[in-house]
């Protein structure tokens, strides 16, 4: 350690204006978020989906509860970047980072909702575009509650429980007495809009809470 | 005064980690001392605007961190290193200290700069394109230190800066500290006296969530005198005799 001056060091961000300051901190958070390794596994998820979807011979019972599965997935990925490697230094900053958290959490959910929804392009989806949009946005809310609540590495608890409730009720459809709480929007048709309703404010309340407070903090010592 | 606390309480659950703490503290070091459970770090995260006192007012910079727009001043002028400093380990240690000056909303032009001094005042320039995985826990203890200074703090929070540091390294880090001093308000916690003795012009012991004794390492040293307090130096002593008086 010295008291010395500074000399001439390697550094990934030359010195330049605010905008490109700007993009190297959001790529500076996004890459500690392991965002491109999130990307690749919803990126995974919908080639899952596709396969399923075009070699699997599903009857109308499996065929809603398959994309239901992959979404999930999805949002366990989405909710484990939530978490923070850095711990308290980090939340003893400026204003910036509850941006950061907002843009990665609705960035990740959008590119997970349209992978998703190509993936059942020119195949029989059941539910189509609507279902994957509304219920990729509503466990993507879970899992982030739950990052909030336990910490991302506890964030697949939520939308993995919730997928056993799902999975539960969209089987008493067939096998009743049926459950129809818009609560488990799963369950509910595509263009049902308490359903709607519901998973949209799950997901505005986990995006909410995520950029505010991010997720608890599991360094150890935090 | 860059650090003001009155009556500063902080509970969690049913204990109470710190218990009514008045303090002051101006530019200079100052050393928190204390044994485990004392509640030197609740202290710190309070001061480092990461909890919020149960009960108190605390004012950071002339400024109250229950407001957020006063918050936000704070932490602009404020450098943390927690006790155990969390890391992404493939940020190289330029990339990780930038981050942090970027988040504390430095003015873009002079990022580069103190990016590279802030790597450079901890001894590790030689080191800067290294990824974190590749480092030791003392150099991992340096770079954490760099984060808390890159913005060239106001207040400087550290607890336990130097765990992990060999002698070299601490001597050194004693240096940094008390150059650091000269401009900034500097809040060191440690078990380590001989940082104490070594750094920071004032000393603050506490116990059982309450400050004990405050005044200078001599006068902490003088309180073992007439008494037989264990400890192989003046300072283990007198904090011993300090420590065995309260709890009698």
């Amino acid at each position: 350690m010295s008291r010395g001056g500074a000399r001439t060091l390697p550094s990934g961000s030359p010195p330049g204006g605010a905008a490109r300051v700007g993009l190297r901190l959001a790529h500076l958070h996004l890459a500690s978020r392991r965002v491109p390794a999130a990307l690749a596994a919803v990126a995974a998820c919908a080639v899952g989906l596709r396969i399923a979807l075009l070699h699997g011979h599903w009857t109308a019972y499996g065929a809603r509860q398959l994309p239901l599965i992959f979404e999930t997935g999805c949002a366990v990925v989405i909710a484990a970047t939530t978490a923070s490697p850095f711990g308290e230094p980090e939340r003893a900053t400026g204003r910036w980072l509850p941006f950061l958290r907002l843009g990665t959490a609705l960035v990740l959910t959008a590119a997970a909702a349209g992978a998703l929804a190509a993936a059942g392009t020119g195949a029989h989806l059941a539910g189509g575009t609507l279902d994957v949009l509304r219920d990729t946005a509503g466990l993507t809310g879970l899992g982030l509650l739950c990052a909030a609540a336990l910490g991302g590495p506890l964030a697949w608890a939520g939308p993995a429980g919730y997928l056993m409730v799902a999975l539960y009720a969209l089987y008493t459809q067939w096998h009743g007495p049926a459950l129809t709480t818009p609560w488990i929007w799963p369950a509910r048709p595509p263009h049902d809009v308490g359903a709607a309703i519901c998973a949209g404010l799950v997901f505005a309340g986990g995006v909410l809470l995520i950029a505010v407070r991010g997720a608890r903090d599991t360094v150890a010592g935090s | 005064m860059n650090v003001e606390l009155i009556e500063v309480t902080r509970r969690f659950g049913r204990t109470r980690a710190v218990a009514g703490v008045t303090m002051e503290a101006g530019p200079g070091v100052l050393g928190l001392l204390g044994p485990n459970g004392a509640g030197k770090t609740s202290l710190l995260r309070m001061m480092a605007t990461v909890i919020p006192p149960s009960s108190g007012r605390i004012r950071l910079l002339g400024r109250d961190p229950g407001g957020y727009g006063q918050r936000r001043q704070i932490r602009r002028g404020l450098g943390y290193v927690p006790q155990n400093l969390g890391y992404y380990p493939r940020f190289t240690v330029v990339e990780f200290v930038e981050y942090f000056a970027l988040l504390k909303e430095m003015p873009p032009a002079r990022v580069h700069h103190a990016v590279a001094a802030a790597v450079e005042r901890v001894g590790l320039g030689d080191k800067a394109r290294a990824k974190l995985a590749t480092l030791s826990g003392g150099m991992l203890r340096r770079v954490g230190i760099a984060q808390a200074i890159v913005n060239e703090p106001e207040l400087l929070l550290l607890d336990e800066p130097t765990a992990g540091l060999d002698p070299e390294q601490r001597v050194a880090f004693r240096a940094l500290l008390r150059d650091l001093g000269q401009a900034a308000t500097v809040v060191v916690s440690t078990h380590l006296v001989e940082d104490v003795g070594a750094a920071c012009a004032r000393v603050a012991l506490m116990d059982r969530g309450r400050i004990v004794f405050r005044g200078t390492p001599d006068e902490l040293a003088g309180r073992a005198e007439g008494t037989s307090a264990a400890g192989d130096a003046p300072l283990e002593r007198g904090y011993s005799a300090v420590l065995a008086e309260v709890r009698s």
